[in-house]
């Protein structure tokens, strides 16, 4: 209760001062199906500031274009404390290149360097709101708790890497690495909608 | 096949945002792109989510494309051929392909009760009967259209018959003889947005587009594939052209020397410009929008909203045309007679159907801005049961502030009158989309034969998909039915054990020969059981039969009486169904390989619908009335354990066996 009245009246303020007052979403910690066959979970890594979360998908092709991309942000900011963490939450059932095998197959063929976790029941994708692969999030550890700090588009070319312009993940890494403010906090995720089961 | 795409070079990238950022009126133009074509019988239509270098610069645009990054191939097909469509849905959301303006079953025609989930395949086929013309290919998801189509779902089809082929016609396809879809698309952040009107006019989803043309006679086929604008078409050193076609087919002549085209969303009209000697010239073909009246899409000017774009009430380039080299065996000359246009005589119907366009905004009607008969279009309610074979007059009353192009399935139709004026030349053919525009009365005629269906509807609607979605809709079925203008009193059917009892009593029918009791098992396909001739008494006869052998299932009855002077009537139709009797069938070998046989109980058993669906309740396969004489193809699916649902064409009800592939 105490924590929240502290939120009311810091938006309040804010409302005042800006007229803005976005309060940033939660999300809890999960549970899931690694490559690996092993569950992985945040609280699995206590020494992590934040993490780069990543809903992506074997079959879109617009996720296609953006592994070895997550590789290098992984490779970049694990040492710093945010890893990458990526999800499929696709519907199998209608996605069959989803599937948990080739999954497998297609994080051994092209050398991920991060988890690559199976959400069978879309739930992970559901408590960050995920809309589309890839769906980037950065979330951080406020008080033993996950806060979204960024959520959108990885960065700004899928298709030409050597053309982005920004960087909009590693950007919001950065910025919260140096203790600055996060601009733009979101952006649109562009890719294939993930197609919630009924 | 992929315009869009960059080029890895940097300096050209530099290039195009100094182009991009010095003007607005682009000097750098992209050839036209054409769509690939394909021939049948059987086509492979994979829709998908894709993406396209669509903007010079920055990111790629999220697209949807049938087989390829954007929009669809265009399908060769021939009258008189038997097609069939292989519809895969790979989006990451269901959808329907609807083949506007073709004449075909409403169980094949992809509108919105044909819902294809994500990672299914449909797989309608039918035999073409339209005569030779354009038409197109689009989703029909209800209150999804439009979204779909901005992503750039669609494709052509053109129909070939032996008369146009034999006519002095162009027709090599992307020579002399070139597809030209008009749309307009929005763009925020180099995403499409889903809106009523684009900033930017794609021309064959190409920006900016040209495209050279030989020195002689060329025939363009435009479709107007926005979701909303209309376009004021003509050429910008004021040639003449000649329309030769519209929705359903070719004019019975050249309607000679316009200047102008307006055409609607929708509608397509064929065209040919002469460009003989004119080698090394060049000209745009344009949208002389700024003419446009406010109450037509896209001369409108609103404030504020989704209704704002760059385009409205303008003239801008729909392609820049350039001339090149005549080519072997050209067509340098415009024929006048095409072929014989037999229309339909409005003596020949029946009743006048009248439906009204109003806004919602006057009559109070919530849910939609615009609707048809002060309804929001309810995908459970029939609005009407056409006769089968019925030629019926549609009368389209327009009280609405706002223009709306008029689409029915189905049926291609001649016009009769717009505002009590006969069509002009070009739009006195075969038609299947009419212009209503403001404050006006339209009045088609159509001819609602062959397809008859009492489960799956056809569509009527707004062609402006914003309006569509919204529920400026309806739909009507085609039912085999029958009229009783005779002195029956009454007329009975009931079951008797295994046998059907047949009584009616009957006055005045001192001119009656005889009755043929006729018996169907579906209400469309009639045979006769016996005659019974009438007895020549004035004042009440009774009669009565027995049918030793009713089909299974539901059996339809009806009395075809013969007058002394051969004409004849039907009385009504009775029905009756024998409680617990559903049809059986066996599906062998099980477990199976590649294909799957099947057995029926009774042979003259006909599928209306089947569906093939796996362990997981994912519907794999979706067969509107399979012909399975040499059975059904499994080849394709993994292993595992499937159910196969089977509806029955009379009945409609669905019995589910299930099998195993191994």
């Amino acid at each position: 209760m105490m924590k929240r009245g502290i939120a009311f009246i810091v938006c309040l303020i804010l409302f005042v001062l800006t007229g803005n007052c976005q309060s940033e979403k939660k999300v809890a910690d999960f549970n899931l199906l690694n490559i690996d066959s092993k569950y992985v979970s945040l609280k699995d890594y206590p020494h992590a500031k934040g993490f780069m979360i990543v809903f992506t998908s074997n079959h879109c092709p617009f996720a296609k274009l953006y592994p070895e991309r997550l590789n290098l942000l992984n490779t970049k900011y694990t040492p710093l404390g945010i890893p990458v963490i990526a999800i499929s939450s696709t519907d199998t059932v209608s996605y069959e290149e989803d599937n948990y095998e080739l999954m497998v197959a297609k994080a051994t063929n092209e050398h991920f360097n991060f988890p690559y976790l199976y959400d069978g029941s879309q739930s992970v994708a559901k408590d960050f709101a995920a809309q589309r692969t890839p769906h980037a999030f950065l979330i951080w550890k406020e008080n033993d708790s996950w806060t979204i700090k960024y959520n959108g588009a990885i960065d700004d070319n899928g298709a030409h890497p050597e053309l982005v312009q920004k960087h909009y993940l590693s950007d919001a890494v950065d910025a919260l690495l140096a203790r600055k403010k996060i601009s733009p906090k979101e952006t649109r995720s562009i890719g294939c909608q993930i197609y919630f089961r009924k | 096949m992929h315009l869009f795409r960059l080029r890895h070079n940097f300096s050209v990238v530099i290039l195009f945002m100094l182009l991009l950022s010095s003007s607005k009126s682009f000097s750098q133009y992209n050839t036209l792109w054409i769509p690939d074509t394909l021939t049948g019988p059987t086509f492979n239509l994979n829709i998908k989510d894709t993406f396209a270098q669509i903007l010079p610069s920055g990111n790629q645009t999220i697209t949807g494309g049938i087989n390829g990054k954007f929009w669809g191939p265009t399908l060769i097909i021939n009258k008189g051929d038997s097609v069939h469509m292989n519809v895969h849905n790979y989006l990451n959301d269901s959808t329907t392909l609807h083949w506007h303006g073709m004449h075909l079953p409403a169980v094949m025609d992809g509108g919105p009760h044909q819902v294809i989930p994500p990672g299914t395949t449909w797989k309608p086929y039918w035999k073409v009967t339209n005569d030779a013309t354009t038409l197109w290919y689009h989703p029909h998801l209800h209150e999804m259209t439009e979204a779909q189509i901005t992503k750039g779902i669609g494709g052509l089809i053109i129909v070939r018959d032996s008369i146009e082929s034999a006519l002095a016609l162009p027709r090599t396809y992307g020579v002399d003889d070139i597809p030209i879809v008009l749309s307009d698309r929005k763009f925020s952040s180099n995403q499409f947005t889903v809106a009523p009107y684009g900033d930017s006019m794609m021309t064959n989803m190409t920006l900016r587009a040209k495209y050279t043309i030989p020195a002689q006679v060329v025939r363009l086929r435009i479709l107007n594939g926005s979701v909303e604008r209309s376009y004021n078409l003509g050429f910008s050193d004021g040639r003449k052209f000649y329309v030769i076609g519209s929705d359903g087919g070719l004019l019975s002549k050249t309607d000679s020397s316009l200047t102008r085209y307006l055409i609607h969303a929708g509608e397509r009209v064929e065209i040919l410009i002469n460009c003989t000697g004119q080698s090394g010239s060049s000209f745009d073909l344009k949208a002389y929008n700024s003419t446009l009246a406010q109450n037509i899409a896209g001369g409108d000017v609103f404030p504020n909203g989704p209704f704002v774009n760059y385009l409205a009430r303008k003239d801008f380039n729909v392609l820049h045309v350039v001339v090149g080299a005549q080519t072997s065996n050209a067509i340098t000359k415009i024929p006048t007679a095409l072929r014989t246009v037999t229309l339909l005589s409005a003596s020949n119907s029946n009743i006048t159907r009248a439906l009204t366009i109003i806004d919602t905004t006057i009559s109070g009607v919530t849910g939609a801005a615009f609707v048809l008969n002060h309804k929001v279009f309810d995908i459970n309610y029939n609005n009407y049961t056409v006769p089968l074979d019925n030629t019926e007059i549609w009368q389209i009353t327009s009280t609405s502030n706002f223009g709306h192009p008029f689409h029915i399935h189905d049926v291609e139709f001649n016009i009769l009158s717009v505002g009590g004026v006969a069509p002009v030349a070009s739009q006195a053919g075969w038609k299947d989309v009419v212009f209503v525009p403001s404050k006006t009365t339209v009045k088609f005629i159509a001819k609602f034969d062959d397809f008859a269906d009492t489960a799956h509807p056809f569509m009527y609607h707004c062609h402006i998909a914003l309006h569509e979605d919204e529920g400026m809709m309806g739909q009507f079925i085609v039912k085999n039915t029958s009229s009783l203008p005779l002195n029956l009193l009454s007329f009975t059917a009931s079951y008797n054990n295994a046998t059907v009892s047949l009584k009616w009593s009957a006055a005045n029918q001192i001119n009656t020969k005889y009755f043929t009791v006729e018996r169907s098992g579906d209400d469309i396909k009639w045979a006769t059981i016996t005659t019974v001739n009438a007895t020549s008494l004035p004042g009440t006869n009774t009669y009565s039969i027995t049918d030793a052998a009713p089909l299974y299932g539901i059996n339809y009855y009806r009395l075809k009486v013969t007058d002394e002077d051969g004409k004849f009537t039907f009385s009504k139709i009775q029905s009756l169904e024998k409680s617990g009797e559903s049809f059986q069938f066996n599906v062998y070998p099980n477990p199976a390989k590649s294909k799957l046989y099947f057995s029926f109980k009774d042979p003259s058993y006909e599928i209306y619908y089947m569906k093939v669906v796996n362990h997981l309740g994912k519907v794999v396969y979706m067969l509107p009335r399979p012909q399975l004489q040499s059975g059904l193809d499994i080849s394709g699916l993994s292993k595992g354990a499937y159910f196969i649902q089977v509806t029955d064409d009379k009945t409609k009800k669905t019995v589910t066996k299930e099998f195993i592939v191994n």
